[in-house]
């Protein structure tokens, strides 16, 4: 994956840089807005990875200029306000996600992999159904069936699955389930997502052979692939 | 050193201004009333002079001098209290009739007037005395004299006047003297408070000013400012609580991150990744603390809500319920919820959603197992000028919180002694609470649930 990350802190920029590359990604670092809007134009990286705040032209009317030329790679908005406001200002610019400073790297990497693999993969839309292992999930009959058992789920618990699903054998935060599962971006104060995700766990994984759904510690879960 | 102070004082310098101002203006009254007096006399004299000449004159005209002798011994037979005195002289200087001595040593002054000084002592007056005179000739070398003595108004006044300067004097002296008096007293005072406050500051935040024998304003100073130092205290107290409970809440992940690390270090070889991952944990747990703080910081720094989506607060909760179902069935605890009336209320729904969970989860961690936790949606309609308001109650049959601890759990890293250490949380989750609360120009309240705690949370109509 070609990141390109525009972010005027060189302690911050720095280290993501060299955790991507730890990560096996190749990483172009811009540090103020003009600089970044030229090098985007180039082409050729995967995914953008834009401050809010940047000398020269800040990280909103990169990213609006981009969209507005017809600019398709995937776009994170970082952000040090933490702002609810800001955060859907960020999203009305046509970025695709948002992170707020601190972050973990963990965090901002599984969500860069989500957005990379969604703008690869070809419309995703048209898929009728999901298989991971031997685990599959029928979209329009709402069914899940693991080899001969039929799993009957609770409408979130099918959600849940479903995101799980759809980014297999990519790593998906807490975080990352809340907003795209439950549709809120909070920060909970206890392990409720670990709850429903152990629920679901029961379910699908409980007399089998292989566990499908993982925990990866320090992260959060993937679903079919040792992390 | 000391009387250089006391004349630098305020007080000195207020009281030394006011006496000279005094006096200065009492000097100018003088002088003004002097010169009256004078004035006033000496015309009354001239006029009375130049009556009694023009008499003589018209006498003279008659009678020629036997008129003008008779005429002066009537008058001086008359005992008047201010008596005119005569002269009548003739042409060699003879004098013809009166009661001056022969030609005294005139003074001559403008207008024709004329003045001499004679010892009143040789005929059998007073004392030596002025006289103011005016003289006119008649026909043949005969000369009038007329003059009044005027030295003893003239002295009357001066006396008057010289008294009254002299008062003054002393007053000046008097008023400067008990201005430094008091100034030094007052100065006093102050130097003892001055001494009283340096002893504070030397002293640390437990000493206060000792009131002892001060009375009035000082007194009062020294009340207000034991007032202040009484509030820095209690403002510092919190403060330090506060680090206090910062350092707890970082000191036990951090023991716990120093433990692994050593641990760790002795199994280099043999460390699996869990290892490092559980470090990891506590490194986020550490994060999480700082930003639920930044956000309380960052919303309670900011104005409140202006706009915002319209949020229907029965799906919202109905949405928080659903996600703490799981964590309450596990402990055995029976959450309800219900509702059936559609509610609007205007907010940021993201921060709705993490009061309305933090509520939640605080309930569902404090009930013991078999317990139960409620959620109620109510609401008021507006009431002439009274806005509508929204009412939600999260009602748990917990431990409850003690009524004197109600104030407390919104303070940040404040948490109820007995819970420390016991269940997880960095104590910020109801300082979020009241920050959001706030931000939608709400209130909260916690009350008792008999047993169990009640938080009634109030959000304003649409």
């Amino acid at each position: 994956m070609k990141v390109l990350l525009i972010e005027d802190d060189k302690d911050v920029g720095g280290f993501i840089c060299a955790e991507l590359s730890a990560a096996g990604h190749s990483c172009v670092h811009k540090h103020n807005g003009e600089d970044g809007l030229r090098e985007a134009l180039c082409g050729g990286h995967d995914v953008l990875v834009v401050d809010r705040m940047l000398p020269l032209m800040d990280g909103l009317t990169v990213i609006k200029t981009l969209r507005d030329g017809g600019f398709a790679s995937p776009i994170i908005v970082l952000s040090a306000l933490a702002d609810v406001d800001d955060r859907v200002r960020g999203l009305h610019s046509g970025a695709d996600d948002y992170l707020t400073k601190p972050f973990s790297f963990v965090e901002l990497l599984a969500r860069l992999e989500v957005l990379h693999r969604r703008a690869s993969t070809p419309a995703p839309n048209t898929i009728t159904s999901l298989t991971v292992g031997d685990m599959h999930m029928d979209l329009l009959k709402q069914e899940v069936v693991r080899g001969e058992t039929k799993i009957t789920l609770q409408p979130r618990e099918y959600k849940l699955l479903e995101y799980l699903m759809r980014h297999a054998g990519q790593v998906v935060t807490r975080a990352m389930l809340l907003e795209h599962v439950w549709g809120y971006h909070f920060d909970p104060q206890t392990n409720v997502i670990d709850v429903h995700v152990s629920r679901l766990r029961r379910k699908i994984d409980r007399g089998f052979d292989t566990e499908l759904l993982l925990t990866v510690r320090g992260a959060g879960y993937s679903l079919g692939a040792q992390a | 050193m000391k009387i250089r102070k006391v004349l630098t004082s305020i007080t000195f310098r207020y009281i030394a201004r006011y006496v000279m101002a005094l006096s200065a203006t009492v000097f100018l009254l003088l002088a003004f009333l002097y010169g009256y007096f004078s004035y006033t006399y000496f015309s009354e004299l001239s006029a009375s002079i130049v009556d009694e000449l023009d008499t003589i004159e018209l006498v003279y005209r008659g009678q020629s001098i036997p008129g003008v002798e008779q005429y002066i011994d009537d008058r001086l037979a008359i005992n008047e209290i201010d008596p005119l005195y005569y002269l009548v002289s003739d042409a060699q200087g003879n004098k013809v009739a009166g009661n001056l001595p022969v030609s005294p040593r005139y003074r001559e002054f403008s207008g024709g007037w004329m003045g001499f000084q004679i010892d009143l002592l040789e005929w059998g007056g007073s004392t030596e005395a002025e006289f103011l005179a005016r003289a006119i000739t008649l026909d043949e070398g005969f000369r009038a004299v007329v003059a009044g003595n005027y030295a003893d108004a003239v002295e009357k006044t001066e006396l008057v006047f010289r008294t009254l300067f002299r008062a003054m004097i002393a007053t000046l002296i008097l008023g400067l003297t008990g201005g430094f008096i008091s100034a030094s007293a007052t100065l006093d005072r102050i130097e003892r408070l001055k001494s009283e406050l340096s002893t504070v500051i030397r002293g640390g935040p437990g000493q206060r000013l000792q009131l002892g024998r001060e009375l009035g304003s000082v007194r009062e100073l020294a009340v207000m400012m034991n007032d202040i130092l009484d509030q820095m205290e209690l403002l510092m107290q919190g403060v330090r609580s506060v680090s206090d409970n910062i350092a707890h809440d970082l000191r036990t992940p951090l023991t716990r991150m120093r433990n692994h690390l050593s641990q760790l270090r002795s199994d280099l070889e043999t460390a699996s990744k869990a290892d490092v991952d559980s470090i990891i944990e506590e490194c986020d747990e550490l994060l999480t603390s700082f930003n639920a703080l930044l956000r309380i910081s960052a919303l309670e720094a900011g104005s409140a809500l202006s706009g915002g989506a319209d949020i229907e607060l029965g799906a919202l909760l109905r949405d928080v319920v659903e996600l703490y179902e799981p964590v309450a069935e596990e402990r055995g605890i029976d959450i309800r919820f219900e509702c059936h009336q559609v509610y609007y209320c205007k907010g940021e729904i993201d921060l709705l959603f993490q009061m309305f969970a933090n509520l939640v989860d605080n309930a569902v961690k404090y009930t013991p197992s078999q317990g139960s936790v409620e959620l109620r949606l109510q609401t008021r309609p507006a009431q002439n000028d009274v806005p509508g308001m929204h009412s939600i109650i999260i009602a748990d049959s917990g431990a409850g919180i003690p009524p004197a601890e109600r104030k407390n759990v919104f303070r940040r890293f404040y948490r109820v002694e007995a819970s420390r250490g016991e269940k997880p949380g960095h104590g910020l989750g109801l300082s979020l609470v009241q920050a959001i609360v706030h931000y939608h120009r709400g209130g909260i309240e916690l009350g008792s649930n008999n047993p169990g705690l009640l938080v009634r949370v109030k959000l304003p109509q649409l």
